[in-house]
């Protein structure tokens, strides 16, 4: 797997979590990013006395400025969020296809696994320029982006799923002579829907930042391109503001998808809540 | 009991130049347990599998329901089922749901599917709201086998095919679950072919035992009566005699002590 991913810019992707104790670690989080967040805050806080404002604002400034934001700029927060869920939702249809049919498909295999390798070596950064160039609509190019970069990472682990699926598993299905959809329907489906959620739950913090970046440098709608005029206007707490919705859309998704990782993986006696 | 569900006539199968199966001939008739016994190796499972239709004979003919089950694959569909050594139960699909997989590949609506999955459950003495709805892994071992034993019952199929489905369960658990197994299997008149390499499992649960030695050929045929398997000195006999076809008992006799 090391191989094939970007280490630069990919997150780290694993494999169903292995047979282990479900634990509660819970309150203990919670107390822990509770002194965290106000510690920072003292910090940033203390730091804005001393400092000039396009340095570091004061909470009260940010703070104004994040309501500001919510209630005249909130379209750009929407934008942002249904930019992330549909590329996200497309790239995990179309990436966990073309997993599917490399782990079935054995002629296609190789040409395909191939493909995928290259598409995964090109930087983040490339995919952003090229989108700049081929694209006009602002939605397709942000679209081609997220597209482009999360596709492969579905396809590999939906890939690696397959080629786990047992072979005896196989064979009992096969007993009922079903048909090719059955066997997709009644097998190959739920046996990838780990592999899948696992991706998802991975790769679903880097796509948020991903939506932000693309947006700041290829568009002018949605909350990454708001953050670059802010920087241009050199308003700090704007910059702030925005990089702490930010920060709270990116746990809000993540929170979605270990929602349903619990709720489609409750037939798993290690489903992993953390 | 008069009309063939399975003939094998003059079979070989060959992997590369190994015999695994060698001018095998058997009939099996409705309403019949017969037992295919042979130690490791002796090529139960790759007869098992031509009668599957999964694995193609490289000479001969098999018949199951007067189908060729390789070439008439899909002509088969709810005639036949097999249960394993393992249990092979889908992880993500809870006790009643595997009992109701054939069903479901017959097109069953998901009601019909239900009830009739938790009267198989019954039947193999799986009863309570609560088990019925466990998955695989809250299960015990020999639940799962029981719950894979129903799964196979469950399209009603005229063939069972059992593949060392008690061997890899504890003594007790294994005991327990051949008897109910057989008491149901008698009951139903469902015709059965169980794979085996022991001895004494066979002679306590098939109507006639088809002894296999390697490259799967018949070495002996054994009709078990009632009577028969009522009498010590009887059953002490045919077991030296089986042990001598087999060409030696595999090393797991002395398992249960
Ligand atoms: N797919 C296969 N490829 C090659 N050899 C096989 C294959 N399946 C079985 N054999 C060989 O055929 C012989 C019989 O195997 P098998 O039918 O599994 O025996 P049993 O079920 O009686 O233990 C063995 O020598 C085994 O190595
Ligand atoms: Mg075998």
């Amino acid at each position: 797997m090391s191989t094939r991913i970007d280490p630069e810019t990919a997150p780290g992707i694993e494999p169903p979590a292995p047979a282990g104790a479900e634990r509660n670690y819970f309150k203990r989080d919670l107390i822990g990013s509770v002194v965290v967040i106000a510690l920072i805050a003292f910090g940033m806080e203390a730091w804005s006395w001393v400092a000039p404002v396009y340095i570091m604002p004061s909470i009260v400034l940010t703070g104004d400025e994040i309501l500001t934001i919510l209630v005249e700029d909130y379209i750009h927060i929407v934008t942002t969020i249904l930019r992330l869920l549909f590329a996200v939702a497309f790239s995990l249809v179309a990436g966990s296809l073309i997993g599917v049919v490399m782990g079935i498909v054995r002629p296609a295999e190789p040409f395909i696994k191939a493909l995928v390798v290259i598409f995964t070596g090109v930087p983040a950064l490339s995919w952003m320029l090229f989108a700049i160039f081929w694209f006009r609509g602002t939605e397709e190019r942000v679209f081609f982006i997220l597209a482009v970069i999360l596709i492969p990472f579905y396809a590999l682990n939906v890939y690696d799923g397959i080629k786990a699926l047992s072979t005896d598993l196989v064979e009992v299905v096969e007993t009922f002579r079903p048909s090719r959809w059955q066997v997709f329907r009644l097998l190959i489906l739920p046996h990838i829907v780990p592999y899948i959620l696992m991706t998802t739950k991975s790769i679903i913090g880097y796509a948020a930042r991903m939506t932000a970046f693309a947006e700041l440098v290829s568009v002018n709608t949605g909350m990454g391109a708001r953050m670059g005029l802010a920087q241009d206007e050199l308003n700090m707490q704007g910059v702030i503001g925005w990089t702490i919705l930010l920060v709270i859309v990116n746990l809000g998704v993540q929170a979605i998808v270990a929602w349903a990782e619990k709720r489609l993986l409750k037939w798993r006696p290690e489903v992993s809540v953390r | 009991m008069t009309r063939a569900v399975i003939e094998l006539d003059r079979v070989d199968r060959y992997f590369g130049a190994h015999p695994a199966v060698l001018d095998l001939s058997f009939a099996v008739m409705e309403g019949e347990i017969v037992a295919l016994l042979g130690r490791t190796g002796a090529g139960k499972s790759t007869a098992l599998h031509m009668i599957m239709g999964v694995l193609e004979p490289t000479g001969g003919t098999v018949r199951v329901e007067g189908l060729d089950p390789y070439a008439q694959f899909k002509a088969l569909r709810g005639k036949l089922s097999v249960s394993f050594q393992n249990d092979r139960l889908l992880p993500w699909r809870s006790a009643w749901e595997n009992v109701a997989l054939g069903l479901d590949i017959l097109g069953f609506d998901r009601e019909t599917q239900r009830s009739r999955a938790i009267e198989w459950l019954e039947n193999v003495k799986i009863v309570g709201a609560e088990n019925v709805r466990k998955y695989p892994h809250e299960l015990s071992g020999g639940m799962r086998q029981r719950v894979s034993l129903a799964r196979a019952l469950c399209v009603d199929p005229a063939l069972v095919l059992l593949d060392e489905s008690f061997s890899q369960l504890d003594h007790v658990t294994s005991k327990a679950l051949r008897a109910d197994f057989t008491e149901l299997v008698r009951r139903l008149g469902k015709t059965c072919v169980l794979i085996t390499h022991r001895i004494d499992d066979a002679l306590e649960m098939a109507d006639r035992i088809l002894v296999l030695a390697a490259p799967a050929r018949l070495a002996l045929e054994v009709r078990v009566t009632r009577a028969g398997r009522a009498d010590p000195g009887w059953l002490e006999a045919q077991h030296a005699a089986i042990a001598a076809a087999m060409g030696g008992e595999d090393e797991d006799r002395g398992e249960a002590a």
